[in-house]
């Protein structure tokens, strides 16, 4: 007789947008997972199309309200790239230091308020609070500092309004970053704290041979440029991704689907990065890193909560080395002139690769736009991964089951709101 | 007394735009509101100190389009009958809890809500809740403290 059994999550909680999952066993063998998103489709790409390439970063940030930097950066980039135009050193300097303040707050939110939660057994970050007061008051203090640093660049800390092709609109003052130091000092010795706070989980037995991708640039940890990296020996200028990544439509998703050429599934984001670059974190992190009990590559992905709290470290780091050395640039930003031709711009949003392609005309108008964020690029991996846990775990009644599919989603701190063009759990038994 | 008021809703969204009508002006009467388009645990610090606040949205109960609601929650969580509609992840009323979790909440929340009818991208406000508008406005200034409440 066979038996059936059907779990299924309607609506995930502590992620970004709407998604689902549904696990179907029958006759005790798993049979499919699937990982849904029904967030409606955005259509960002099609409403680009005839606007000014110089809108593309503040109509892009809109994609994100937790990574909006991402958006505005890689869009940046690739309207610079087609301009011919490089950034100077000072102003590079500025939109790296920006772009650590979003990693800070987007990090700190998904490690404390809505991952953390999983591994000590509560329901949500409410609950956590009121056992764990200090935790949650350390969290939020952290997560400040990413704002702050977001607010004095950009202007505000969501949707930032200074951001603009070929730099800022505004530089801020030596001393206006300057005030930013002590907070940064605490945020340093709070990161550190966290990250000995989640080295110490415990961790379901769960490990994958991923295939990384990742920016990579010489001499820094990668996160506002760098040539896409695989741990394959992929090495291409960002431009040539069109040739070595497909995006497909399955029924099941309003976001689509990638894949690596001659690879299929691979994994963007925190462990991604660490694995490709772990040579470029700084000594503090690395031995922050140690010390959480990683090595120099991670391959569970439950353990990418400790290598987000890794990298938090890593940014409060840079963001204080940034701004030591920083010396108000004469210019803000460096003019472009449009042409006709295509752009590609790609960056290391705090989920992974966000890679943008636009055309325009030699008015610089928007013919054709094409926007591949990170958790589009994760979904196949989710579901790989779902298979793996699920698969280990049948025995599990239905409840514990799903909570650690739920688990094994958050790892990917899954920004469902980008990805549409995402959750439900279901587990089906037959 | 020290108290602020959050408006919440999209200017976009017919009926949703009640909030932002209302914080308009309240703010040009001299009130405080609080902003907050993101992340709402950043509404901790706002509302840091104070000792009310009223919380203003349109609603969807059932009730004929136009009425308005008024529920003091006190120091407890936001009525969840009134559907204060949320298209993120984390609400209000979960800032909240979150502040009263952490003993970080005003010590009183007064709900004013007013049912809406029509919710739908570029719709404008119907017309009874633009005529709710002024008397939603005084029950608020009042709530705050703020000028006469006569012209109710």
């Amino acid at each position: 007789m066979s038996e059936t059994r059907e779990i299924r999550t309607d609506y995930l909680a502590r992620v970004e947008g709407e998604g689902a999952m549904l696990v179907r066993v029958r006759g005790g063998e798993l049979e499919e997972v699937q990982f849904k998103i029904f967030e409606p489709p955005r259509f960002f790409e099609a409403l680009l199309r005839g606007r000014r390439f110089t809108e593309a970063p503040d109509i892009t940030a809109r994609i994100c309200g937790i990574c909006p930097i991402a958006y505005m950066a890689s869009s940046a980039q690739a309207m610079e790239r087609l301009c011919g135009v490089e950034l100077t050193e000072p102003v590079r300097l500025l939109r790296r230091l920006v772009y650590c303040g979003e990693w800070i707050e987007s990090h700190v939110l998904h490690v404390v308020m809505l991952h953390l939660p999983d591994f000590l057994g509560y329901d949500g970050a409410v609950e956590l609070a009121r056992d764990r007061r200090d935790l949650v008051e350390l969290a939020l203090r952290l997560k400040k500092t990413g704002n702050e640093l977001m607010r004095v660049i950009g202007g505000r800390e969501v949707h930032p309004v200074n951001f603009r092709v070929g730099g800022f609109y505004r530089a801020p003052t030596a001393a206006e970053l300057r005030e930013l130091v002590p907070e940064l000092e605490w945020a340093r010795e709070a990161a550190r704290e966290l990250v000995r706070i989640v080295g110490a989980l415990e961790f379901p037995d769960y490990e994958r041979d991923y295939v990384f991708v990742a920016l990579r640039q010489p001499g820094e940890y990668a996160i506002e440029r760098g040539r896409i990296a695989s741990s394959t020996g992929l090495d291409i200028d960002v431009s040539e991704y069109e040739r070595h990544f497909t995006e497909t439509h399955v029924a099941r998703s309003n976001a689509l689907h990638s894949s690596l050429d001659g690879v299929g599934a691979y994994l963007v984001g925190p462990l991604a990065r660490y694995a490709l670059n772990y040579e470029e974190l700084s000594d503090e992190a690395k031995a922050a890193a140690e010390e959480a009990g990683l090595g120099q590559v991670c391959r569970n992905p439950f353990q990418s909560i400790v290598v987000r709290a890794v990298e938090t470290l890593y940014a409060v780091e840079e963001a204080l080395r940034i701004i030591a050395s920083y010396e108000r640039p004469s210019e803000p930003a460096v003019e472009c002139a449009p042409r006709a031709g295509t752009g590609h711009g790609c960056t290391e949003a705090p989920r992974g690769i966000c890679w943008h392609r636009y055309a325009l005309d030699a008015e610089g108008f928007i013919l054709d736009a094409k926007i591949v964020p990170p958790t589009a690029q994760n979904q196949r991996s989710i579901e790989e991964d779902l298979v793996g846990v699920v698969r280990d775990r049948l025995e599990l009644p239905d409840e514990e089951l799903a909570h650690v599919c739920e688990q094994a989603i958050r790892n990917y701190d899954p920004c469902i709101s980008c990805a549409t063009h995402f959750l439900r759990f279901e587990v089906i038994r037959e | 007394m020290i108290a602020a008021a959050v408006c919440l809703g999209s200017r976009y969204r017919g009926d949703d735009a009640v909030g932002p009508e209302v914080a308009d002006r309240l703010r040009a009467a001299g009130a405080r509101v609080l902003e907050c388009a993101d992340d709402p645990t950043r509404l901790l610090d706002l509302w840091d100190g104070l000792e009310t606040l009223v919380v203003v949205d349109a609603v969807s109960t059932g009730a004929p389009p136009g009425t308005l609601h008024r529920v003091d929650a006190g120091a407890g969580p936001l009525p969840r009958e009134l559907r204060l509609a949320s298209t993120h992840a984390v609400g209000l009323a979960d800032a909240l809890a979150l502040g009263q979790a952490l003993g970080r909440a005003p010590s009183r929340v007064v709900v004013l809500g007013v049912e809406g009818s029509r919710f739908g991208m570029g719709d404008a406000l119907s017309p009874v809740v633009e005529a709710a508008l002024e008397t939603l406005v005084a029950d608020a200034l009042a709530e705050l403290g703020i000028g006469c409440t006569s012209g109710r």
